[in-house]
């Protein structure tokens, strides 16, 4: 190992105490996963169908583990060096920049490629019960899951490159796997019907950046974008391994290319304010910028009403300032207006629950993907930046400090949520029928987003850096939203009807998805349940917080 | 009658279980002056601040700010005192002036005030054309202007900044002297931690030094040197390594073990600090001569700041020696 970078790399990663529970925890979990359907009468199918049921689920908790473990180091890893200043003693070595790059690469390549090697026993127990191919099912199943920790690990670097902060690093990064790997089917599904070979086959294309695709194929089951026009074979994988390749080689090429001295060189801020820019340039911007969203207009003073601490938080947070909030709402109501195009003119055959259902996923995702990244810096940052402090010597109280931040957020949300219902309108023009189920859905969506953003903030009052504090608001939530669609996914065969009903129970997507009625969801009917869920939690999350605040804010 | 005192410690404590960070301090601080707080890492500085801030309770004694206790009206303490701790404390995204503004906000100050506020902190601390910027690509001589300005918004009679000066390059350190000396010619009083003790004794009229939580000295500048001064410091250059060893050795039979005598080969020095008068020093210079030692100057040290710190730091130390050799 001649490169110290990945020698550091691995030691730094594996010596920290919560990747040894990591470790630990993978093999709770992958024995957990075998035991529930591991055969207990002591009788085998010789068809196999219990090993592939066995392999069905283990495949997708390695999976699923692979992906959020495998970006989180190395997105963190040359943002934490650059702002540490050791990123500038790397730099000043004798190392080439890719050499640091290859590095870090490997180095992250570390804990992802342990894992999947603490699933061996399991898988092999699996195999040892027959009906397993080795050749096209088991290592097909293990190059998938290396490639998924390459892209992961190359996509991460490069994010970590570009960012300013660790946070924000790690946030970009799953917000970016999360488009390759779910975001870039939905263009297949739009498109798949239509008689245009070439639109069909960039959606196809497109679907595979993700790695489900080729998942669901070596699994047997009927690939997403695989339908009835693949055209047999491997010819899923083949293009997956194409599209995550590309990918990888990409994001190592543009980390290398920017990886370099003038990473630093950078003149400071000159402070130009339009204000007091020429007549000609104001005029410009003014018109540009609508006026109000011009990012270098001087701002007024904090009005005697308004809670210092939301506005503080709108200036200090990226969604916050105007011009950042009103191109995260110009997406949303872009998207929103799309599906409404795409349901007036008929090009795809939507009905009314089918646009429900989009929208619904569109929101849900939405609110889980933004809520942590802008609530769960909330008490962490301040006390990771020192600034926690500076707050507790000012006479603000405890409420206010708590009441403004969660108002800061709660404004950006109940914009994006504005943005979307566009949608909602055009359902309810299409079938009037659907009134009270739109607004039992928004009553949801709201709910979802408060109990999302209470989650979130009590989450930040715990840690003391951003960066853990997202993580973990980032893994409850997905596990609450996602993981419990798992068992949705295999109910009837890996699991019994009720105890699906039961879990989803817990899930407010799944809530929201029934009260539209969106196909797989129209059996259940557990809003109210689910309502009831949200509200203890939140009054728990709320209490955790206030607590945890008054906790922070009084003397030591 | 003496003025009435601004800052008060009375048997100030502060234990962590076993552990005492603070024992029983007490000084007393009056209009316009500026304490220098000196002391090693760990002496009980900052749980000092804290408690004066309102940002800890002590477990015994009092502390007050105008009169008001810090413990029981932590609130109220709030608006007599601007600190200013070591660490600055940005926000990503946000301009000096948004800054200044939301601390001025959170300090209540009304609107229609708050501008020459803004104003008035910025130009005292000859940062004004650092309005527009971000805070967060201020070099470090910039924030700690910014954070000047930050305490003075609210104007409060209090000033206690955890060492102003770190970091800054000379030109701005005589620069940040400056302002320090104007804040308190305007009335206000200053407690200035740090460790440039030069820097403090250009600025202090008054210094507090401070060693394992207790208060070792305490008083104006003359009157902490005048303390001092019963001890001088002797500093003798040799002319190799084998008389800096030999020297050392004759001094410490000669001046016992109560007396830290120190060696120093790399700069051929050998130091002590005695009360001696000068027929004792001329005694023990004749036994280096007559022992062959070659002393190339025999000399005592003006003493400053540093000289009394170290002397009042090393008193403990010395104490303790002499009770390990009596026991």
């Amino acid at each position: 190992m001649n490169n110290p970078i990945v020698r550091r790399e691995l030691i730094g990663t594996l010596r920290k105490p919560n990747v040894a529970a990591l470790q630990v925890a993978w093999m709770a979990v992958l024995a957990v996963v075998m035991i529930l359907r591991w055969p207990v009468n002591g009788h085998v199918n010789l068809a196999g169908t219990q090993a592939q049921q066995v392999l069905s689920l283990l495949s997708w908790t390695i999976l699923v583990g692979v992906m959020l473990v495998a970006p989180a180091f190395p997105a963190a890893s040359v943002v934490a060096e650059k702002r540490s200043g050791t990123l500038a003693l790397l730099l000043n070595s004798p190392l080439s920049t890719a050499a640091i790059f290859r590095g870090k690469l490997i180095g992250a390549l570390g804990l992802p490629l342990l894992l999947m090697l603490l699933t061996i026993p399991a898988m092999t127990a699996c195999f040892a019960m027959g009906g397993v191919s080795l050749l096209h099912q088991v290592l097909l199943l293990y190059l998938v899951f290396i490639l998924v920790a390459l892209e992961s690990a190359a996509v991460g670097l490069y994010v970590s490159i570009r960012a300013n902060n660790v946070d924000s690093a790690i946030r970009l990064t799953y917000a970016v796997l999360f488009v390759l790997d779910l975001l870039v089917l939905i263009p297949y599904r739009l498109v798949a019907n239509t008689q245009i070979p070439s639109l069909v086959n960039l959606g196809r294309w497109l679907a595979s950046f993700s790695s489900l695709p080729a998942i669901l194929h070596i699994l047997g089951t009927n690939s997403i974008h695989a339908g009835n026009s693949i055209n047999g074979g491997n010819a899923v994988i083949v293009r997956f391994v194409i599209c995550s390749l590309a990918l990888s080689v990409l994001s190592g090429l543009l980390s290398i290319r920017r990886l370099g001295q003038w990473l630093f060189d950078r003149p400071r801020d000159s402070g130009k304010i339009t204000d007091d820019r020429s007549t000609k340039v104001r005029a410009y911007r003014r018109i540009m910028y609508l006026w109000f969203f011009d990012p270098q207009r001087r701002s007024g003073l904090i009005g005697p009403l308004s809670n210092p601490v939301m506005v503080k938080e709108f200036r200090t947070s990226r969604f916050g300032r105007s011009h950042w909030m009103m191109r995260l709402v110009g997406i949303c109501l872009m998207v929103s207006l799309g599906l409404m195009l795409a349901a007036a003119y008929g090009s795809i055959s939507f009905n009314p629950r089918t646009l429900g259902e989009l929208m619904v996923l569109f929101q849900v995702t939405l609110i889980v993907l933004i809520t942590p990244s802008l609530a769960s810096g909330l008490i962490s940052s301040e006390i990771q930046n020192k600034t926690w402090q500076l707050l507790r010597v000012t006479p603000l109280s405890a409420t206010t400090i708590v009441l403004g931040k969660l108002l800061s957020v709660c404004r950006t949300l109940l914009l994006l949520l504005l943005a979307t219902l566009p949608g909602y309108a055009v359902m309810l023009v299409i079938d009037k029928g659907q009134a009270d189920r739109v607004v039992t859905v928004l009553i949801t969506l709201g709910i979802i987003a408060l109990f999302c953003l209470l989650v979130s903030s009590a989450i930040s009052s715990w840690f003391r850096k951003t960066a853990q504090a997202t993580a973990v608001s980032y893994a409850l939530l997905l596990a609450i939203f996602g993981g419990t669609l798992v068992f949705w996914a295999g109910r009837g065969t890996l699991f019994s009807l009720s105890l699906v009903a039961d879990i989803l129970k817990f899930n407010p997507l799944a809530a929201a998805l029934s009260t539209i009625h969106a196909p797989g969801f129209n059996d259940y009917n557990f809003v109210r349940t689910n309502w009831c869920f949200m509200l203890v939690a939140m009054g728990i999350a709320t209490v955790i917080l206030i607590f945890r605040t008054w906790r922070l804010t009084r003397p030591e | 009658m003496s003025d009435p005192a601004v800052v008060e410690t009375v048997a100030l404590t502060k234990r962590y279980g076993d552990f005492t960070a603070l024992d029983a301090l007490s000084i007393r601080l009056e209009k316009g002056q500026i304490l220098g707080f000196i002391g090693p890492n760990g002496a009980g500085k900052t749980t000092t601040i804290k408690i004066l801030v309102g940002l800890s309770r002590p477990t015994s004694g009092r502390a007050a700010i105008n009169g008001v206790d810090c413990t029981a009206e932590a609130r109220k303490i709030k608006h007599f005192v601007g600190y200013m701790p070591d660490t600055f404390g940005s926000y990503d995204n946000m301009r000096v002036r948004e800054y200044l503004d939301f601390f001025g906000a959170a300090f209540k100050i009304p609107r229609h005030q708050r501008q020459d506020r803004i104003n008035a902190s910025l130009a005292i601390t000859g940062a004004t054309h650092m309005a527009d910027l971000y805070v967060e690509s201020l070099s470090h001589g910039m924030k700690q202007r910014v954070a000047i300005a930050r305490t003075l918004l609210h104007d409060p009679p209090v000033l206690i900044l955890d060492e102003p000066a770190n970091g800054l390059d000379p030109a701005a350190r005589v620069e940040m002297r400056e302002i320090l000396l104007n804040l308190a010619q305007s009335g206000k009083t200053l407690i200035v931690t740090s460790h440039i003790l030069p820097e403090l004794a250009r600025i202090c009229n008054m210094v507090a030094i401070m060693t394992h939580g207790k208060l070792r000295a305490f008083g104006t500048l003359d009157q902490i040197m005048q303390d001092v001064r019963h001890q001088r410091m002797i500093e003798i250059q040799l002319l190799s390594e084998e008389d800096v060893v030999q020297a050392a050795e004759i001094l410490r039979q000669h001046l016992g073990p109560t007396v830290a005598v120190t060696e120093s080969l790399s700069e051929l020095m050998v130091r002590f600090n005695t009360t001696g008068n000068e027929q004792s020093l001329a005694l023990a210079l004749q036994r280096l001569v007559s022992a062959q030692v070659r002393v190339s100057q025999f000399r005592e040290m003006q003493q400053d700041l540093e000289d009394a710190f170290l002397s009042v730091t090393q008193e403990p130390q010395s104490e303790m020696a002499a009770q390990e050799v009596q026991a």
